[in-house]
Parts: C-alpha cells; sequence; structure tokens
C-alpha cells in the first residue's frame, strides 16, 4: 500500500492519497484534498474493473439470471440471488409456499452471519484493538478471532446446504428451490447455530466496550421496514426523514449517476441528497423487529442512540445483527417442516420486475423487464456499495479535518478505519457501468 | 525401490480462481487437464476465492498446493514458493483469490490456528486481464500447459 498525507505548513493544505485501501472487499483508494482546513475533494476512488452483469443477463431466463446474479459477489452472492427471485416473483404473480420463504430466510441469515462474523472480527476488529492486520492481532488475540470463524463457519454451512455450496450458491429458483430439504438436514444445523448464537451474544459485549473515535453524522439513513419482523427480503423502502415506499419503487426516489473518478455508479436521491444503508440504518429504523434475544443485547449496550449518528459503532451494529440472525436462524431451523413442493410452478410471460431487500451491507434493488418469452430485455442492479458511496465521500470530508494534525499513521489509520466501518464492497459496486462503442472511421 | 501409494503423504491442490474473470480462471483450465494425470493421493479441491476454513479442513499430515493466479509478476510467468515463505515477504506479488484479506494473512492465520506450520506450496501464474470473460490473455493462454506441469510436478514433490 503507498499512502501519502503532505502539509503545506501553516496553511492547513493537505493531499491525503491512501492508493490500496486494504481490508475492504475488492481495489479502491481515497483521495482527499484539503484547504485552509476544509477539505475540496474527497473521492472514493474505485478502479476494479467494470464487470457488465446487468448486460450480462439480457436475454436470459430468469432462472439463468438468478444464478448469474451470484456471481457478482463471493461474500453476499445470497443478497444478489434472493433480490432477483423476488423481484420475478413479485412481477409474475407468483406465491410461494411458507415453508420456502422460511427457508430464504434462513439462507440469508447465513450469509448475514458469514459476512458480519468475517468484518467484525478479521477486517475491523484489528483497526480497534491497534494492529494493522486480522494476522498481527490473531498473535495476540487468537481466541477472538477463532470465535470469529467459528461464527463465520456457521453462516457458511447454512449457505452451503440451502444454496447448494458456500460460495455462489446454486439452489434458489424461481418459485422456491431446485428440491426440497428434509427435516433432518435443516436439524443437522442446529448445534453449530446455537453455539454461534452464544458466540455473537459474547461479540456484542466485546465490541460494545471498544474505544471508538468520535464523529457525528445528521445525515438521512434508509432501510427496509416490516410490521413483523427485522428486514431481509420484504418490507417497504423508508428513511429517517419519513420516505415510505414500496420496495420496487426505488427509482421513484432514487437515481444513478456517473463520477469521474469511480468505475462505480453513485447512487443518490433524485433530489441530489447522499444517504446511509447498512446495519446501522436497520438498526435506526427497524430496531422495534429485532428478535428479542438482539433487542436485549442492544438495550444491554446503552448504544442505540450513537449507532444512528456514529458509523465507527457500525461495528456495534453488526454485533447485534449476528444475534438477531443466528437467534431466527435457530427458530426457523426449529419450526421446519418441508414445503409441499420444491416449487411453485409458474409460466414465463412479459412482466416488469422489480424488487428490494437488506444485503448484509445495505439495500440492494433489482429491476428487469421480461419480453414476451420471458427473457431479460433490461436489468438494473443497484447494490449497496453504489449507494453508499456519496455518504462515505460526504462523511469523509466532515471527518478528515478533525486528524490531518495528527501523526501521518495515525490520521491514515482513523480515514481507513472509517471507511471500513461501511464495510464497502467494490466489488460489488462495479459490476455496472454501461459501455459505450463509438466507432469511427 | 517401488514408492506404494500408502507411503506418500496426502496432497490437497487448491484451485484458485474465477473461470469467468479471464486469467483469474487460469488455474482451473490448467488443473482440468491435469484430471487422471496425478498420483495417487493427491486430491484437487475447487475453492474460488481462498478462505480459512480450506485451509483449517486439509487433514493433519496432508501437505497443500494453492494455485492461483497472481498480480505483480509478468503475465504468464510461474512462480513457485513456500507457503510460510509469502507471510513475511515485501514484494509486488499478489495472488489474486483471498479477496477482502490478503492471501498472506489467510496463510498466515491458517497457520497460527492449526497451531504447527502449513507445509506446502503456491503456483501462482501472472496475469493481466482479471475482466469479465472466459478468455485467457495471450501470454496465459500459451503458458497453461507449464502451470499444469509446474502443478503436477509440485503435487509430486509434495507426497514423496
Amino acid at each position: 500500500m503507498h499512502d501519502t498525507i503532505t502539509a503545506g505548513g501553516s496553511t492547513g493544505d493537505f493531499t491525503v492519497d491512501i492508493a490500496g485501501l486494504t481490508r475492504v472487499e475488492g481495489e479502491g483508494s481515497l483521495r482527499l484534498q484539503v484547504r485552509d482546513g476544509v477539505v475540496e475533494k474527497a473521492h472514493l476512488e474505485i478502479f476494479e474493473a467494470p464487470r457488465y452483469f446487468e448486460q450480462l443477463v439480457v436475454g436470459r431466463t430468469p432462472d439463468e439470471v438468478i444464478d448469474i446474479v451470484a456471481r457478482i459477489c463471493g461474500i453476499c452472492p445470497v443478497a444478489y440471488q434472493m433480490t432477483a427471485v423476488h423481484a420475478f416473483e413479485h412481477g409474475l404473480g407468483i406465491e410461494v409456499d411458507p415453508a420456502t420463504r422460511a427457508l430464504r430466510r434462513l439462507l440469508y441469515c447465513g450469509e448475514w452471519i458469514e459476512s458480519h462474523a468475517l468484518h467484525v472480527y478479521l477486517l475491523h476488529l484489528p483497526d480497534f484493538l491497534g494492529y494493522p492486520s486480522a494476522l498481527d492481532m490473531a498473535r495476540d488475540h487468537r481466541a477472538a478471532v477463532e470465535q470469529g470463524l467459528a461464527l463465520k463457519k456457521a453462516g457458511n454451512r447454512i449457505v452451503e446446504l440451502i444454496g447448494g455450496r458456500a460460495i455462489h450458491p446454486v439452489s434458489v429458483r424461481v418459485g422456491g428451490f431446485s428440491r426440497t430439504f428434509r427435516r433432518t438436514e435443516i436439524r443437522a444445523l442446529r448445534e453449530q447455530v446455537a453455539a454461534a448464537l452464544g458466540i455473537a451474544q459474547r461479540t456484542v459485549e466485546l465490541v460494545a466496550g471498544l474505544e471508538t473515535p468520535s464523529f457525528h453524522r445528521d445525515g438521512r439513513l434508509v432501510a427496509l421496514r416490516h410490521p413483523r419482523e427485522y428486514p431481509m427480503n420484504e418490507g417497504r423502502i423508508v428513511s429517517t426523514d419519513g420516505l415510505d415506499l414500496a420496495p420496487s419503487d426505488w427509482r421513484s426516489e432514487f437515481a444513478e449517476q456517473q463520477v469521474p473518478w469511480s468505475n462505480a455508479l453513485q447512487a443518490r436521491g433524485r433530489d441530489g441528497r447522499a444517504y446511509l444503508l447498512g446495519p446501522a440504518a436497520r438498526i435506526t429504523l427497524a430496531a422495534d423487529q429485532l428478535h428479542p434475544l438482539a433487542a436485549a443485547a442492544l438495550a444491554g449496550t446503552g448504544l442505540a442512540g450513537e449507532i444512528a449518528v456514529n458509523p465507527y459503532r457500525g461495528i456495534v451494529a453488526r454485533a447485534i445483527e449476528l444475534v438477531d440472525a443466528t437467534a431466527e436462524a435457530l427458530e426457523i431451523i426449529d419450526a421446519y417442516e418441508p414445503p409441499r413442493a420444491a416449487r411453485t410452478d409458474w409460466r414465463p410471460g412479459p412482466a416488469s420486475a422489480a424488487w428490494a431487500t437488506e444485503a448484509p451491507r445495505g439495500l440492494i434493488f433489482h429491476a428487469y423487464e421480461l419480453d414476451d418469452r420471458g427473457h431479460v430485455a433490461h436489468a438494473q442492479i443497484v447494490p449497496p456499495t453504489s449507494q453508499n458511496q456519496a455518504a462515505i465521500e460526504a462523511d469523509l470530508a466532515a471527518f478528515a479535518p478533525s486528524v490531518l494534525g495528527l501523526p501521518h499513521a495515525e490520521a491514515t489509520l482513523r480515514i481507513e478505519q472509517l471507511i471500513r466501518s461501511y464495510d464497502p464492497c467494490i466489488s460489488c459496486a462495479t459490476h455496472f457501468l454501461d459501455l459505450h462503442v463509438e466507432v469511427v472511421s | 525401490m517401488t514408492v506404494h501409494a500408502t507411503d506418500r503423504h496426502p496432497v490437497e491442490v487448491l484451485v484458485c480462481g474465477s473461470p469467468d474473470r479471464g486469467d483469474d480462471g487460469a488455474p482451473a483450465v490448467a488443473t482440468a487437464s491435469l484430471a487422471g494425470h496425478l498420483p495417487s493421493g493427491v486430491q484437487v479441491r475447487v475453492v474460488g476465492q481462498l478462505d480459512i476454513d480450506d485451509l483449517l479442513s486439509v487433514p493433519p499430515g496432508a501437505r497443500v498446493i494453492v494455485v492461483d493466479a497472481a498480480t505483480g509478476i509478468p503475465p504468464g510467468r510461474i512462480v513457485e514458493l513456500p507457503l510460510d515463505g509469502l507471510v513475511d515477504r515485501d514484494d509486488r506479488l499478489r495472488p489474486r483469490s483471498s479477496h477482502a484479506l490478503g492471501f498472506p494473512e489467510v496463510i498466515g492465520l491458517a497457520t497460527l490456528i492449526r497451531g504447527r506450520p502449513l507445509a506446502g506450496r503456491i503456483v501462482a501464474i501472472g496475469g493481466s486481464r482479471f475482466g469479465l470473460g472466459a478468455s485467457l490473455s495471450d501470454r496465459v493462454a500459451r503458458a497453461i500447459p507449464a502451470l499444469a506441469k509446474a502443478v503436477a510436478d509440485a503435487a509430486e514433490r509434495a507426497g514423496a
């Protein structure tokens, strides 16, 4: 990694280049320019190669799309599958068996557990404990790392069983799954998930006591909200300033745009405002729907208010959601009865299909136009990181002046730590970007 | 002297990379060509992105060969190194497939948790194009037979 902070003496001019962000998914960098103590430029530069998935799915059937979009990310493939399958089912008017609905929620719990465990223990915790890497931290805190790996493994196992494999799962189909799951198969997860719940509860205690930099943001938070459950696959799009939209109507309020410094599109409100998604937004907007064990854990931290305004407390929000996801997974496992059939029959045809779900990193939106044969004619896939980019840049601009008087290494650490607190997934964010080919003679 | 299969260490070849991301697919292409040509006791496992659990699940006494594409070395160049030699190595060689955690970190964490060194090697091939698509860049495509031979040789030596 190459990083520099250059100071302009008494003028308060600085340039901060962190040329290779570490412990984030994908390849990106940060460029900050500060003049007279005011940040003139805060660019999260994402140079991970564009991946063109939205074009790749054109001409494909809905079931093919579900497998293709899972390839967008190795950390959160279920989020892409869940959003796509719900979009198609909503667009085509397909009702699924309640047992299928529960299985999908269990599958999503698995992904939340593995993604949050990876981030809390291996990507973000080293910042708080003062280590440059998870490996350095593990030399002194081996038990903590083993806890994190055990949690992650429990999530992996859920995804592997229901999804067919731990990475890029293959079992999700429009109307259900590619096969039914026996009670004994699902019950076999119980012991490991029960152990994971205990670890998740201890994780909350661990991270709630971490010394955290002070930072206050007042920006808009956006998440799904469901009247009876913590948001994952269903709910309405709500915000801290009163937004209330159907999950298919994301485009009526938000829009993507290109910026010159990033291969990823940035999403903003149609009024130009940035907004933030993710665990802190979900807890702020839907804490009353947390599993009782997670709600008790949150209350025990006394940090609900701070989670809403200080991104560094994102690690606490993730730990609370680890409790929520493991506790709910356990309940689904205990109550599981196989569906009557692996999937509901359906007929392909034309449709407008759109939906939003909650990926580990925040709200994810998909929209598809299906032609007369039921093949995709147009697709739009909006991952959380592309929606969070503008808010991250705004937060960096607000935060940077407070650390530029610190020694170089500490200032860099604080800024990187802030970026990591949003758990950006840069590989996801660069799957799109329109390809324009100009032919000249 | 006759060497029996039971005299050999078991070997796990962990194949990293994504076949739909250009040169990242080189390990999968090369190892697919080895089907039926590897010594007994050698098991090939496609892992995609290398996870700590992939290394923790290697049985005690087994040797590991990790095959991955890498940046920081010329496209098509094949590099073979001991796994533990990567942890403190400070150069531009950067295997692609450990994602959010750096490759040396994954190896180091697995070694630490196992409580003993991971016996094995990484066979890496330099790549130049990691965008979407299954086709390999020219220099990487030409080096596939050499990569397959390097993997087979490494597996043979590891098992001995």
